[in-house]
């Protein structure tokens, strides 16, 4: 083919050309790192919390006046909530993951000095906790209920018999044990309770803490006067669970407040939005920059095609094929896009870099790099070809007629 | 009116030197009407861009209207080229998506008249041509000499010490190429001086005298210069 | 010449309408994506009390463990908030003119109407020196006297939704309010008051609503209130009873002063570690002194109000805007240079290339202004997006007067820069060039 040629073309006419590549280039660089952003935010939502958020819904109790009594309202609303149609399990707690709201302290595996320190976000629940929140308990078991302390317990401020922790923190603290199951873990001040179980996976309160997967179960109800409840659903029953609990907790019980009936998911919805509006922002921008410059291509493209309507009318005219007048505008496009490629691979890698260093954000995986240098190749490719169509269907008669 | 002396214009490229004039010298009186001959290449166009302050000479001095105008700025020969040269170009040139009236008003823009001195020498100007009339008209709905009479009336509206014609008449049929001739020759008569550069040796005859380019040199150094008869009353209507 | 320019650059504009519609397109687009990122970070990092955000500090002590800084990654960094004990022997100080130390708590409003259910609310706890001090404006009362702050007095100030909800927007100074188990007298009730951030205390998201009731601090400590909020602690000591928390190194306390001078600030911070070099002989206070203050604007920069996210789109979006300009510049080029003979008819008419730059330079204007012009639109339509993705910000992002007039003149000063090149090429075009057809 006629690079020769094409290129010298592009030589003479090198500022639009230099334009079409940098635009090119800027592009393949915010489109990249856009992408990268976009698809790390998504990613980071996506990940698996261990619990069954899609039927879970959550609501708040909160006791005033003297008239209220903590323990009998927990007990009078489970025994409610337990026996509603649909309902699989439910349990009070102190937080509900994932909502922003919760605790954590210190853990270790021993008093001894140096025995290192984990932090463990720490959760109120009864004997119903895996099953509300539908996760597992790989080794031992769950809480019994005659394990459960209530708030009304005389040693309600020291530390409960019995623990359960997750796999991830388990991990951390007894890293040569096989199971954590029968060891104790004991807080900053030394009181300690024995592990009876270990959870396979859940997610705690926070959900950009960087140790979300450390949680710890105490056998507690939440100290007067507020509780959450978390209940789980069959499938499918979610909804009509959640429009139910309002009005039947509120009518059972007039001293307190009913508080922010809501499913699980959209909890976490609302906590991740940040990181959600953040790959929405970035999609977008991607896909008005893609359009952006790909209508400037055909704009660029449409304009030389009638700028060179006489020379290529004289190269039809002197024996040039429909197809070998597309190939060239097609060829001279892949040449221009393939330098602001290479052009924007640099510029891609130095926007990483500046963004890493400034922002923290994370390097680039070369594949999107990839994807995106074929995705502009096909962008270019398609913003030509209809000008390229239209070049090629002008009539080699226009080299003859004066203009 | 227009004295060159010794100019000359060559153009470099990295491989060659075209010598598009050589040593060239006219004089054009007051009044006069000249019609520049020559084949193609023999550096017609050259001249007409020297003449018009389009491009500078490389060599040789160049005045007009009495100055020097060999060496000046950019700025300075725009300004002369609006106030002091009229141009009617071969392919009319005018501007297709403005109408009669604001195509002849372009140069009086640059000039920086008021809207009223405007319009009077606009209407003036087509008065003169006889296109009063189609003002509001656009110039692709006007005939061939009536764009050139637009033309026209545009290189006169600010009354400019010459008229620089490039072949007129070549984009023209011979009845409309007449009416154009007797239009220039009736401008002249009014006491404007015309350089006309034409290939046409009919064209020619009407001015008062001829000069023939060759190579880029005049091929007949006219001794005879300007022929008496043939002269007006030397005047000059320039302001 | 200005119209005249304007009405060529409308007729050549109106020439070519589809190469017209896309730089005007490239131009709002890439406008329209860079000030909506704009408009929202100038919205939720706009100065919340310019008045006297810098008399207004933050104040902090880094009472931190010994061995180990209150943040691992800003070891300079003192802890955001105070211990119990701190804050109130802070109080002590003269320097201030003003001061308070504050946190939050919940509790039952409990209407003496049946009619309306008892409702949470979020009371500030804090001092009668916050009011005047954040300039927070009132409906009717005012502030609490001085002695309720020393004596735990039952007295609250009601927002304005509070006071409507309870009392029907009624005067209601002096009435009473049953909040839990108490009754509290109202001292004041405040007119519509919503700064941009929460600054005063961005501890649980600055862009939390202004509280439902504030009360005096003291009755924290009087009646034992379970605060809400978050409380950070180091030390491994017992803490069994409300008592133990009050006497903690926890720290819990948000403690903001007004100090009106430069004068007064080297004061307050001379008596600032003249406190904690005595505290230190008392065995507290283990890391060196590293007492700060900091100015409203400071904090919300330390406390990353704007954080990095939001900052990398930004930049993002910037780019953005660079690669539709970089697009504009290619279509205006084509745009002039087929202008060409044209151009070079007005340069042999007289014109100087000052004057065909002007032209274009207009030309290029407006094709900036009917970009603006669309960017707004797109812009609001951005805002209103994100409103809908980020429904806690939605209250404060909005296209005021000076944002839109930022639109029009970011697209316009782009357009002109994307011409600029164009503009200057076409000056430098030959004349004579193309005055011949052949």
């Amino acid at each position: 083919m006629e690079i020769g040629p094409i290129l010298s073309a592009m030589w003479r006419n090198r500022t639009g050309s230099v334009l079409v590549a940098l635009q090119i280039a800027l592009t393949l660089a915010i489109v990249v790192n856009s992408s990268f952003l976009a698809y790390e935010r998504t990613e980071f939502i996506g990940r698996p919390s261990g619990i069954d958020e899609k039927n879970i819904v959550t609501i708040t109790s909160l006791g005033f006046g003297s008239d209220y009594d903590h323990d009998a309202t927990i007990d009078a609303d489970l025994a409610l909530l337990r026996s509603l149609p649909g309902v699989v399990a439910a349990t009070a707690s102190g937080h509900v993951p994932m909502s922003g709201s919760g605790s954590a302290t210190g853990y270790r595996a021993s008093m001894e000095d140096g025995a290192p320190m984990e932090n463990g976000n720490y959760f109120e629940f009864d004997e119903q906790a895996d099953e509300a929140l539908g996760v597992n308990i790989i080794e031992g078991r769950g809480f019994l209920p005659t394990e459960i302390r209530r708030s009304d317990d005389p040693n309600s401020e020291r530390m409960p018999e019995q623990a359960i922790i997750t796999k991830a923190l388990a991990d951390k603290l007894y890293p040569d044990l096989s199971t954590a199951v029968g060891q104790r873990l004991f807080n900053n001040v030394g009181e300690s309770a024995e592990i009876i179980g270990v959870v396979e996976h859940m997610f705690g309160s926070w959900v950009h803490w960087q140790n979300i997967e450390q949680v710890v179960w105490w056998p507690v109800r939440r100290s007067p006067p507020s509780t959450y409840y978390i209940i789980r659903t069959q499938p499918g029953q979610r909804d009509s669970v959640l429009t139910q609990i309002e009005p039947l907790l509120s009518a059972s019980n007039r001293t307190r407040i009913i508080r922010n009936p809501q499913t699980l998911e959209h909890t976490i919805k609302r906590n991740y939005e940040g990181d959600s509006a953040m790959a929405t922002v970035l999609t977008i921008a991607i896909g008005l920059l893609m359009m952006i410059t790909g209508l400037g291509i055909v704009g660029l493209a449409s304009f030389t095609v009638r700028q060179r309507t006489k020379q290529i009318g004289t190269r039809r005219a002197i024996g040039a094929r429909k197809r070998d007048i597309i190939r060239y505008f097609l060829t001279e496009n892949w040449l221009m896009t393939t330098i602001g490629l290479v052009l924007g691979t640099v510029l891609t890698y130095t926007l990483n870099f500046q963004l890493s260093q400034l922002f923290d954000t994370s390097r680039l995986d070369p594949w999107y790099l990839i994807a995106g240098m074929l995705a502009l190749w096909l962008l270019g490719f398609l913003a030509v070809s209809g000008p390229a169509r239209r070049a090629s269907l002008i009539s080699p008669a226009i080299a003859t007629r004066n203009v | 009116m227009l004295r060159m002396s010794k100019v000359s214009r060559i153009y470099r490229t990295e491989l060659i030197e075209t010598h598009a004039l050589r040593v060239l010298s006219l004089n054009v009186d007051a009044g006069e009407f000249v019609a520049v001959t020559g084949p193609s290449g023999s550096g017609k166009t050259t001249f007409l861009n020297i003449a018009g302050l389009l491009e500078t000479a490389t060599n040789g001095e160049y005045h007009l209207d009495g100055s020097d105008v060999s060496r000046l700025s950019d700025d300075q020969r725009s300004r002369i080229r609006n106030e002091k040269i009229g141009f009617i170009f071969q392919s009319f040139n005018l501007i297709p998506d403005l109408n009669v009236f604001d195509n002849v008003d372009v140069p009086l823009r640059y000039r920086g008249f008021n809207a009223k001195e405007r319009a009077d020498r606009i209407e003036h100007a087509l008065k003169q041509v006889g296109l009063h009339a189609r003002m509001r008209h656009l110039p692709a709905q006007l005939s061939g000499g009536q764009q050139q009479r637009v033309a026209i009336a545009r290189a006169l509206a600010g009354q400019p010490a010459f008229l620089l014609a490039d072949e007129p008449t070549g984009n023209l049929d011979s009845l409309m190429a007449r009416q154009v001739m007797d239009l220039l020759e009736g401008i002249n008569r009014d006491g404007t001086t015309i350089v006309m550069v034409t290939h046409d040796p009919e064209l020619a005859r009407r001015a008062h005298r001829t000069v023939h380019l060759l190579d880029g040199q005049l091929a007949n150094p006219d001794p005879f210069s300007p022929p008496a008869d043939r002269a007006p009353a030397a005047m000059s209507t320039v302001a | 010449m200005f119209f005249y320019n304007l009405r060529l650059a409308r007729q050549s504009l109106a020439k070519q309408p589809l190469l017209t519609a896309l730089m005007v397109a490239a131009i709002a687009v890439g406008v329209g994506v860079c000030m909506t990122v704009t408009a929202y970070l100038y919205s939720i990092s706009g100065d919340p009390i310019p008045n006297k955000s810098d008399q207004l500090f933050a104040v902090r002590l880094d009472g931190w463990a010994g061995d180990e800084p209150f943040n691992d990654d800003e070891p300079e960094q003192a802890p955001w908030q105070l211990t119990h004990r701190d804050a109130m022997a802070l109080l002590e100080s003269d320097v201030p003119v003003r001061q308070a130390a504050m946190r939050k708590a919940v509790y039952t409003a409990v209407p003496d109407n049946a009619d309306i259910a008892p409702f949470l609310t979020i009371s500030r706890m804090t001092a009668n020196d916050f009011f005047p001090m954040f300039e927070v404006p009132f409906e009717f009362g005012g502030p609490w006297d001085d002695r309720y702050d020393q004596s735990a007095g039952n007295v609250v100030v009601l927002s304005k939704k509070t006071n409507d909800t309870l009392f029907g927007g009624e005067n209601s100074v002096g009435r009473q309010v049953r909040f839990g188990d108490e009754r509290f007298t109202v001292a004041g009730v405040l007119a519509e008051w919503a700064p941009k951030v929460l600054f005063y205390d961005v501890n649980n998201g600055p862009l939390n609503p202004v509280e439902d009731v504030f009360m005096p601090y003291q009755i924290t400590a009087e009646r034992e209130v379970d605060g809400s909020g978050n409380t950070n602690c180091w030390k491994d000591e017992r803490i069994d009873t409300y008592w133990d928390l009050l006497q903690s190194e926890c720290i819990y306390v948000q403690f903001w002063a007004e100090l009106p001078d430069e004068q007064s600030v080297q004061r307050y911070q001379a008596w600032l570690d003249a406190y904690t070099d005595g505290q230190r002989d008392l065995g507290r206070f283990e890391r060196p002194n590293n007492n700060q203050l900091n100015t409203v604007t400071d904090y919300l920069k330390i406390r990353q109000v704007v954080g990095d996210d939001e900052l990398a789109v930004w930049s993002i979006a910037i780019l953005f805007l660079v690669a539709c300009l970089v697009n504009t510049i290619g279509l205006i080029l084509a745009r002039f240079i087929a202008k060409a003979p044209v151009i070079g008819l007005r340069r042999a008419l007289g014109a100087s290339r000052w004057a065909i730059f002007r032209q274009h330079l207009v030309e290029v204007g407006l094709i900036g202004f009917v970009g603006g012009l669309f960017g707004i639109g797109l812009s609001y339509a951005g805002l209103l997006g994100l409103r809908k993705l980020l429904p806690d910000t939605a209250a404060l992002t909005s296209l005021d007067l000076t944002l839109v007039l930022m639109t029009v003149v970011v697209a316009i000063v782009a357009a002109i820069l994307a011409g600029l090149y164009p503009t200057w090429r076409v000056c430098r075009l030959q004349p004579a060039m193309y005055l011949k057809t052949q």
